[in-house]
């Protein structure tokens, strides 16, 4: 199931997505949304209409830095990572680590035990 | 191959960008949906299809528009530059504020927003301001003499308590300019009979002089001759009956009230006051049936309290005595006076009197009808008894109060509609001025433009609440000329006109909030407003990576 890019964008994630694809290349605008769907794997799409004005905004905060540059023919505006865009994705990765992982521990730590117990039953009842 | 760029050119607009960045966005917009067309085309789509999949990327031009703007330069598009349906820019709000201003121009309108009561004043308390010296001195330089009369008339009516040496002048000037009019000393020696160093008798006998069959300066002169409220009266108030039988003892009270009640005729001037007021309110251009009616409770009104004594000695004393000395006839004459004199008031506009009418014609008959059965007179006894019993009947008791409660929740509903209207009265004013600053500097402040986006459906909201208000007083809208008398104003317009002012869950709000909780409440806002901007400030000092952070 999708999950509604606003609900994304309200969670900040939207920008720790948009940095991390920026961190090893550059990349134009129209890439960077087919690329959120496909490494998704569909589960996380994002309209386009949100992607530009956020985009512009990481530009105007230094994170990124917007240059045309030619490709296939024709001009394209390329997005790299900044210095203190990095910076801010480092940060971002890590408070995302953390979150993420201290769900994962309960959500897991709680399938995990159920799945003991039940374990533990059968084996009562055998 | 659809030409993507001019396709973003037109679908944004006008987008107030700086240093060719408009153009980038634009070229970097069309990019995105070329790319989109070319590969809708590359999976095999027909290029109708594949163009409308490629647009429908961007549904809300406006809304990507605005947000565009916000990214780049950091702050909202200037309100002169949306292009929202209630933006400044286009037609509608335009359109709802033209249609305002155009209710204006419709007299119920006018009459409803004059009506609308204004906190911290008193509704009655508008007397004979309408009068000043100049104005007063104008018209009688206009030489029309009847226009003068009636306007000092109105004056020595209206005059408030404080000033009723003003009033006593006006009334004197009146009188000696239209002599039709020296009905106004009722007021004068209503007004000045407990009023130090005035005395109220030399109009009292003016007035009986000019109206001699009236028995309202009869009732004036019982009321100049005797306080009862006042030492020495109170000293009889400890006995039941005390007072009453005080006050019979007394000439001075009783012989102008034996006058009052045996007089053939029992005028208030009720009806000459109503178009005295009704003929200078329209002269001077006041159409509010508000006022008109305001000004009717200025009228002089007789002291119920000592009718009552009088009608009670004359059932319990006179009557009572001559019955039982055996003088059945004389008994009679004195319940058939109490009977005559509450028919001559049944016709009086106060609702108190009308009570008092039916009060007093009760009373006699019900001692009359024994009495004429006693005598033998078993068909007339037989008429008075249902002329007693028609007067039991529950629908003639209150017969005004039947469509009061309409007239209440109409008058709920303007005053709501009122207070809407105010509202967003106010708002829309704030909001003109805020677009006008904002068109003669337009980088002016990021606060004042902020406001005027938020504020653009004002003028709608405005538009709204005026319709409302119309709407709920349309049905009471009517010249003060087209009212013919007190009675037709008192039934159409007075229940509607309680409920306009006694709105139950506001008078809290309007008598005690408005007049002494208004500036606290600013003072409090104010420093919330501080408050709040301190906190924000603070917040983006701790996150320097975050200057949009609020």
């Amino acid at each position: 199931m999708a999950i509604a890019p606003d609900r994304e964008l309200k969670k900040g994630n939207a920008e720790l997505l948009i940095l991390a694809l920026l961190e090893d290349q550059a990349r134009h605008g129209y890439e960077i949304g087919k690329l959120i769907a496909e490494r998704s794997e569909g589960v996380l799409r994002f309209h386009v209409a949100s992607l530009y004005p956020l985009l512009y905004r990481l530009e105007r905060r230094g994170w990124v830095k917007g240059e045309w540059e030619p490709a296939g023919g024709r001009r394209r505006r390329y997005y790299r990572l900044t210095q203190t865009g990095r910076k801010i994705l480092s940060e971002q990765r890590s408070r995302w680590r953390a979150f993420s992982g201290a769900v994962n521990r309960i959500v897991e730590t709680g399938a995990a035990h159920r799945s003991a117990v039940n374990s533990s039953m059968e084996v009562q009842h055998a | 191959m659809p030409d993507w760029k001019k396709i973003v050119r037109e679908k944004l607009g006008t987008l107030p960008l700086t240093n060719g960045r408009r153009a980038e966005i634009i070229e970097e917009l069309a990019q995105q949906l070329e790319s989109a067309y070319e590969e809708a085309l590359a999976q095999g789509i027909n290029e109708q299809e594949a163009m409308r999949r490629s647009l429908e990327q961007f549904k809300d031009w406006e809304k990507l528009r605005m947000e565009l703007f916000q990214s780049v330069e950091g702050t909202r598009l200037p309100v002169w530059e949306q292009n929202g349906f209630f933006a400044p820019r286009r037609a509608p709000v335009w359109i709802a504020l033209a249609l305002t201003l155009s209710l204006l121009l419709a007299p119920a309108f006018r009459q409803a927003l004059a009506i609308l009561p204004v906190p911290g004043t008193d509704p009655t308390a508008w007397g004979s301001r309408i009068f000043s010296e100049e104005t007063l001195r104008l018209i009688e330089q206009s030489g029309d003499k009847q226009k003068y009369a009636r306007a000092l008339a109105f004056v020595a009516l209206q005059s408030p308590k404080e000033d009723d040496e003003r009033a006593v002048r006006a009334a004197e000037k009146a009188i000696a300019l239209d002599p039709s009019l020296t009905w106004i000393a009722a007021k004068i020696c209503h007004a000045i009979y407990s009023y130090p160093g005035y005395d109220p008798h030399p109009w009292i006998e003016r007035l009986k002089a000019w109206d001699p069959q009236n028995g309202f300066p009869y009732l004036l002169e019982a009321d100049a001759n005797a306080h009862w409220w006042e030492p020495p009266w109170t000293k009889y108030s400890a006995t039941r009956g005390g007072l009453g039988a005080a006050l019979a003892a007394e000439p001075r009270w009783r012989i102008p009230m034996e006058k009052a009640f045996a007089a053939p005729r029992l005028d208030l001037y009720e009806a000459q006051q109503f178009a005295l007021d009704r003929q200078v309110l329209e002269e001077q251009g006041f159409d509010r049936p508000d006022i008109l009616m305001a000004g009717m409770w200025s009228q002089p009104m007789p002291d119920f309290i000592a009718m009552n004594f009088y009608a009670d000695f004359l059932l319990n004393d006179v009557g009572a005595k001559a019955k039982k000395s055996g003088r059945l006839d004389d008994a009679r004459t004195a319940y058939e006076g109490l009977a005559r004199f509450g028919e001559r008031l049944e016709n009086a506009s106060s609702y108190n009197l009308q009570l008092l009418s039916a009060k007093y014609r009760v009373d006699a008959y019900r001692k009359i009808a024994p009495l004429l059965r006693q005598q033998g007179r078993t068909e007339q006894s037989a008429d008075v008894a249902a002329s007693l019993a028609s007067l039991l009947e529950p629908a003639k008791k209150r017969p005004y109060l039947i469509s009061y409660a309409a007239g209440e929740r109409s008058g709920h509903i303007v005053q709501l509609a009122g207070l809407f209207f105010s509202l967003f009265f106010a708002v829309t004013a704030a909001w003109l001025i805020a677009l006008a600053l904002l068109r003669w500097k337009p980088n002016l402040s990021a606060a004042l433009d902020r406001m005027a986006s938020v504020l653009c459906l004002a003028p709608v909201f405005l538009l709204l609440s005026s319709v409302a208000l119309f709407l709920g007083y349309y049905p009471y809208a009517r010249h003060i000329g087209q009212y013919a008398s007190l009675q037709e104003l008192q039934q159409g317009f007075l229940p509607f006109l309680m409920g306009v002012y006694g709105f139950p869950a506001l008078d809290a709000f309007m008598e005690v909030y408005l007049p002494q909780m208004f500036w606290p409440t600013v003072w409090c806002a104010l420093v919330a407003v501080v408050g709040a901007s301190s906190l924000w400030l603070m917040r983006r000092l701790a996150r320097p990576d975050r200057p949009d952070v609020a």
